[in-house]
């Protein structure tokens, strides 16, 4: 059985959000080994205002409510709680490049890195998912 | 039943109550029986697929009031 959880984040808004940092964060409280490739849009997810500002999608903002009531942590709660687990964030150096970003934009403790090696890490892991 | 830990994540979403479970499960020592206290309904499935990951045992579960309780024995 593999013991590693390969994410790769490529949307940016705050559903997309949760949906990554809870499968991270339970499967990283499983102890499993979890890596997580942003990319595209999924930087804003660690990017250090960014993430601070995530949008709702269209028409959905009424869920606001929902989050604050069902007493859901915030994204950059979730962002602390995945680093203090060992999560590994690898952040697309292609994208960065594109947008002018430098690792400084982002949280601490990134890994910044290509393609390869987000494949490398998922080339064992089980799952390998996708959001 | 000797209770060693008490962790009370009530009104807690997901993920927090496993990661909490987790991170209290980290402080007591293996055969030693942690309680945990959640409402999330979530929790009813999730926290015995979690103790199966880690090879630990529910020894009991009980629900009152809306509060769900688990003791699990540390593996």
């Amino acid at each position: 059985m593999s013991n590693k959880v390969a994410i790769i984040a490529a949307n940016g808004g705050m559903f997309d959000a949760y949906k990554v940092f809870n499968i991270a964060t339970a499967a990283a409280a499983s102890d499993k080994e979890v890596a997580i490739f942003f990319t595209f849009e999924g930087l804003n997810l660690i990017h250090k205002q960014g993430m601070h500002a995530l949008e709702m999608p269209a028409g959905k903002e009424h869920f606001a409510e929902g989050f604050k009531k069902a007493q859901v942590p915030s994204i950059p709660e979730l962002v602390e709680m995945a680093t203090e687990l060992g999560v590994k964030f690898i952040a697309c150096q292609m994208t960065m490049d594109v947008m002018g970003l430098t690792k400084e934009d982002f949280v601490d403790n990134i890994e910044v890195g290509g393609a390869v090696t987000f494949l490398d890490f998922a080339k064992d892991a089980s799952p390998t998912l996708t959001f | 039943m000797n209770i060693t830990k008490t962790l009370d994540a009530k009104g807690l979403a997901c993920p927090m109550p496993i990661v909490k479970t987790k991170k209290a499960m980290d402080t007591i020592h293996s055969n030693e029986v942690l309680e945990v206290m959640v409402t999330d309904k979530g929790a009813l499935s999730d926290i015995p697929a979690w103790a199966k990951s880690g090879g630990h045992s529910i020894i009991d579960q009980k629900e009152e009031d809306g509060v769900i309780y688990f003791y699990i024995q540390k593996n």
